[in-house]
């Protein structure tokens, strides 16, 4: 298993820069991942389609013709100042809302009501205060009608991945925010669902919490497979995690930009310091900072 | 005063939660005892602590008879306003038309003091039982509704999302998220409202019938038996003391997880 929080050791960062090479030495997953471009990939399913997606609140339009597609096993961010409907996008996606206009598709499977499966991750942990981490994460074991037994080894699993071993009995209250979030985010995975919908989870942690629970994330998903969507207004966070970032623009929320990010996986801290990955963020905080024209 | 008792060990802690608000109590009896007579005042207004606990022994199984006609009113009751509130809560937050129907409806009715419509119940339903734990069951039924309806109804918008998400049926979610978060609130409203249960039995009782601790009280009034009313007095308030500490320890047994009742 990958470790834990993969963080170089500080000198690492002004060495050379990581080599392709290297990258296929990693196991597996990784290996397939790192490969090449995202549309590369795996051409021939799109995971998640939207097709001129536009939604209003009364008089409010919050998002306009939004269309873009994510292929299967990819992991997608969109990014945008607040309010530029990311969350109801996601919300859409889930089938939580209905677009005022156009429409979505999961896997050529139109969305017409919540979709049952989708794994969801939301800015609050949104754990129940009277279950034990480990019961949290069984938790969507149960609603769906299944044996929490059955996924118990599966959650453990998750939970090692996550660096919760020895809290599968803690209630909540007794994690840090970052714990609660790293158990919400098993939740989440628990089920191996094909889609995972994040909506700034790291958005309520501070800034090193962050940062750390941006590479946890990225063991989480190297072993999932699982496509993500992932709302966020951390460039960084979105280029560190992203095959592809999605830039919008506020209010209506439309597409600024898409930015595929073909940096080597596993990304290690030391990424950060990578010119590659600076100039990334630089043409994704671009089209963040671009003035709007209605 | 915290930091000693965190420093004790154990069962030297359990000593002194008990002995401090008893040593408290008993020099509050001392006090009664002996400062009564010194100021002056008459044995028939304020009778001795010693007056009243011979009355007591005296009339012990008199008040029993008067704790189980109470009890039993006060507990049907209650009972009653438990299994009709979280009913009363389910119906407004399953069918949300009935909610605009219901709330305006129940704030009125709960604006008439029930206590002042006891002799109609006697009207009603005559002076059994049935008067008693109508008005046990009114008076408990708002605070029990109320937090119900706050418990059951407020639950994380995203945890009702996420739940949907994971294919949770209505029943599932009720069970599994609603009931449990509702718990602590009806453990709450049950500790307000069992002694307002009570507070309707005995006003049930002193308007008519010829049971319970009420009937008691009304009984040494009209014989100027202040002890007798005393001692009827120290026997609801050990009903009322026994009933709150058995919700306490059912909460503590249920709600493990709850960060105050970890840390005690």
């Amino acid at each position: 298993m990958a470790p834990f929080f993969p963080l170089a050791p500080a000198g690492r960062g002004r060495g050379p820069p990581r080599s392709g090479g290297r990258v296929r030495g990693e196991a597996q997953v990784a290996e397939a991942r790192a490969e090449g471009e995202t549309e590369a990939r795996s051409p021939s399913s799109s995971a998640v389609a939207l097709a001129g997606v536009s939604k209003s609140f009364g008089a409010t339009l919050a998002v306009e013709d939004v269309s873009f597609d994510v292929s299967d096993g990819s992991f997608v961010s969109i990014v945008g100042p607040s309010g530029c409907g990311k969350s109801t996008l996601l919300r859409m996606t889930a089938g939580l809302t209905a677009p005022s206009r156009g429409a979505i598709a999961l896997r050529g499977e139109p969305v017409t009501g919540p979709i049952r499966g989708v794994g969801m991750v939301f800015q609050s942990p949104a754990l129940l205060p009277w279950r034990s981490t480990l019961g949290n994460i069984l938790f969507v074991a149960e609603m769906g009608g299944l044996r929490p037994g059955r996924h118990r080894r599966r959650a453990e699993e998750l939970m090692a991945l996550a660096g919760l071993v020895g809290f599968e009995k803690s209630y909540p209250h007794e994690l840090s925010g970052g714990m609660q979030q790293r158990a919400s985010i098993c939740r989440a995975m628990l089920l191996k669902p094909r889609l995972i919908l994040m909506d700034e989870p790291f958005g309520a942690l501070d800034v090193i919490t962050r940062e750390r629970m941006g590479f946890a994330l990225q063991t989480l998903w190297s072993e999932s497979r699982s496509t993500v969507l992932f709302v966020t207004h951390s460039i960084s966070e979105a280029v560190l995690l992203s095959d592809v970032v999605i830039v919008m623009t506020p209010r209506p929320g439309r597409i600024r930009d898409v930015v595929p990010i073909d940096l080597p996986r596993p990304r290690e801290s030391a990424i950060l310091r990578d010119p590659r990955f600076i100039d990334l963020s630089a043409r994704v905080r671009e089209g963040i900072e671009a003035p709007w024209t209605e | 005063m915290d930091r000693v008792t965190h420093a004790m060990p154990p069962s030297l802690r359990l000593l002194a939660s008990v002995a401090k608000p008893a040593a408290g109590f008993g020099a509050l009896l001392l006090l009664w005892q002996w400062g009564a007579p010194v100021a002056g005042i008459p044995r028939y207004v304020l009778p001795l602590p010693t007056a009243i606990a011979g009355r007591f022994a005296e009339t012990f199984g008199v008040q029993l008879a008067g704790l189980a006609a109470t009890g039993f009113t006060t507990i049907v009751g209650l009972a009653l306003a438990l299994v009709l509130g979280v009913l009363m809560a389910l119906s407004v937050i399953y069918v949300p038309m009935l909610r605009a129907l219901i709330m305006p409806l129940l704030a009125a009715f709960n604006s008439i003091p029930k206590i002042a419509v006891a002799p109609l119940f006697v009207i009603w339903f005559g002076l059994g039982v049935e008067s008693k734990v109508l008005l046990a069951f009114l008076l408990a039924l708002f605070p029990v509704f109320v937090n119900a309806l706050t418990g059951l109804g407020e639950i994380e918008p995203d945890l009702l999302d996420l739940s949907i998400l994971a294919g949770g049926t209505p029943w599932r979610v009720f069970l599994k998220v609603r009931l449990m978060n509702a718990v602590p609130y009806i453990t709450d409203a049950l500790k307000v409202a069992f002694p307002l249960a009570l507070v309707g039995s005995i006003v049930g009782e002193f308007i008519g019938g010829n049971e319970g601790i009420g009937h008691l009280i009304l009984l040494g009034q009209f014989d100027l038996d202040t002890p007798l009313v005393f001692a009827a007095l120290a026997s609801i308030t050990a009903f009322t003391t026994l009933g709150i500490a058995a919700i306490a320890l059912f909460e503590r047994a249920v709600l493990k997880w709850r960060p105050s009742q970890r840390r005690r």
